[in-house]
């Protein structure tokens, strides 16, 4: 392809955008809602994934010793412990503190007082520690069920498989969502393109006849459902970039934990993905309606 | 992306120059074409066209000549026999050759197929312009193509500022530009009035003359019989009369 073609190409493209303009509208317009609606799902299993990230990386380990373990053997299952690459903090629990934690309550001290003294403390030596990433964590949990002593551990594991299925869940809908919203602009696209094209078939006709390369034919078209993408993706983009935060506000007042601050590098990311979608919406709507070019001698 | 084609363009004001032996531009052998409604358009068409011929194709309407000249530029393909178009056979020829196929063929049409939007400039670059030529050799050569139909002082116009046989010539410009081995035309003087067809006509024989093969479908008796050319006559999809010289009778 020469630079005279391409750029021909691209006059082509931008002159058709013009001419075409309220199907250029209804075709950007569509693609700007569907990215819009598929940006903000993105976005709250982003922010689901995040949360679910901190819960994970927050979370504490902890290992139950079996009762009546020497302290000098919870001094040397410590040392073992800190020396696992997992494990990021380690705190030895005494049954004492164990005791005065249970009870911090002030109207459960009373409680501790009377009928907890030495030796009657029922409470284990615990363990706890923190885990380097979340990823560590299932491994972290086989090596210290496999020291001795250890009776049972503990890690939170009802919340976090809630989140988990909730997260999850999240996702499975998104994704739905995304393939749902992508057919039905696809359609829309597809149709409007169809429209544009069948007020362009003279001049494919002609193409045809002076012996044009079917490619050629498609090209132009296919720069304009590139650029029907692009430009649906910077609306949704647009629209995003200015509501996001003043929903996030409204969000976090409601549910005080709730905190998102994404990365630059997730929002790039994110930028990045919709205008992919955007795009390949764009072409694919394009390139459906010129599969079959061959239609268009018939009317010669 | 430069063609050989464009490098070994001949001026268009030096005629004869192109003009080759006798060999056969266009070659059909026993060609059937039934169409998938059931109607048998072409029955069982030989002839041979050799290169720089004029070729009127006389008959009534519905006798497969529209469906001929269809063959000659692949927009159909026979039902049986086979279509030799330059040496090239069209019935084998894959789909992507077909636009290369066409390169080599000037069209115009009884209607005249302009696009109304571009100026006649830019309608007779077009033919130029989608087989990736670069600018500078579609200038000149859509200037000296205009120059020869006679309107290179209309180029900036467009094409509904024109009459009915100067948007012809436009045609035609648009059909030579790509100096083509051989020109088809189907009805192309259909709605000119005499005078401009005898024109329409002059041309054609002018670019014959520079070796272009002319084939011409026409209800046009008058000028058949006036220019004494090969003429064929097609019946109901069968050839009834061919005779260089001829005159328009076919009954």
């Amino acid at each position: 392809m020469g630079f005279d073609s391409l750029v021909f190409f691209f006059s082509e493209a931008l002159t058709n955008l013009r001419r075409a303009g309220m199907m250029t509208f209804v075709t950007v317009s569509t693609i700007a809602v569907a990215l819009l609606l598929m940006g903000t799902f993105l976005l709250a299993s982003m922010n689901m994934e995040s949360f679910l990230a901190r819960l994970q990386e927050e979370a504490m380990v902890t290992a139950f010793l079996v009762p009546g373990t020497a302290s000098d053997r919870v001094s040397a299952l410590k040392l073992q412990i800190t020396a696992f690459e997992e494990v990021t903090d380690v705190t030895v629990v005494t049954p004492e503190a164990a005791a005065r934690e249970l009870f911090s309550d002030p109207a459960d001290q009373k409680l501790l007082e009377v009928g907890l003294g030495e030796g009657t403390n029922p409470l284990p030596y615990t363990i706890r520690m923190k885990v380097r990433s979340s990823h560590d964590l299932p491994a972290l949990i086989e090596k210290v069920k496999g020291l001795p002593q250890v009776e049972s551990v503990s890690y939170g594991e009802e919340a976090f498989r809630q989140f988990q299925g909730l997260s999850n869940l999240l996702w499975i809908g998104s994704l739905l969502v995304i393939i749902l919203l992508g057919l039905a602009s696809l359609f829309i696209v597809y149709n409007t393109v169809r429209l544009t094209l069948f007020m362009r078939r003279e001049e494919v006709t002609i193409m045809r006849l002076v012996g044009a390369t079917n490619w050629f034919i498609r090209w132009p078209f296919v720069i304009e459902g590139f650029l029907h993408g692009l430009l649906g993706a910077a609306i949704a983009l647009v629209i995003l970039a200015f509501g996001t935060p003043f929903i996030m506000a409204r969000l976090a007042a409601l549910v005080p934990f709730f905190r998102f601050e994404p990365g630059a590098v997730a929002l790039v990311k994110l930028s990045v993905k919709l205008c992919l979608m955007g795009v390949v919406l764009g072409i694919s709507g394009s390139l459906l309606c010129l599969r079959d070019l061959n239609a268009f001698g018939r009317e010669l | 992306m430069l063609f050989p084609r464009f490098l070994a363009i001949l001026p268009l004001d030096r005629p004869g120059l192109v003009r080759l032996s006798l060999f056969a531009m266009i070659e059909l052998q026993n060609v059937t074409k039934i169409y998938p409604n059931g109607v048998r358009a072409l029955n069982n068409v030989s002839l041979t066209i050799p290169a720089g011929d004029f070729v009127f194709l006389v008959g009534p309407s519905g006798a497969g000549k529209s469906t001929f000249l269809r063959l000659l530029f692949r927009e159909e393909l026979p039902t049986e026999g086979q279509v030799i178009v330059d040496g090239k056979d069209i019935v084998t020829m894959p789909e992507g050759r077909v636009p290369y196929l066409r390169r080599n063929l000037g069209i115009v049409l009884q209607d005249f197929q302009l696009l109304k939007r571009r100026t006649v400039a830019e309608n007779v670059a077009f033919g130029l312009r989608v087989i990736g030529a670069p600018e500078n050799v579609i200038n000149a050569r859509v200037q000296e193509a205009l120059e020869q139909v006679g309107l290179s002082h209309k180029r900036r116009m467009y094409p509904d500022e024109l009459s009915g046989g100067e948007q012809q010539r436009v045609c035609i410009a648009r059909a030579v530009v790509n100096n083509p081995l051989i020109l088809i035309t189907d009805e192309p003087t259909g709605n000119l009035d005499p005078m401009i067809s005898l024109e329409i006509v002059q041309l054609f024989l002018e670019i014959n003359a520079r070796g272009t093969t002319v084939i011409m479908a026409t209800h046009n008796h008058h000028l058949v019989n006036k220019l004494r050319k090969r003429v064929i006559a097609l019946v109901e999809g069968r050839i009834i009369k061919d005779e260089p010289g001829g005159t328009y009778a076919y009954e």
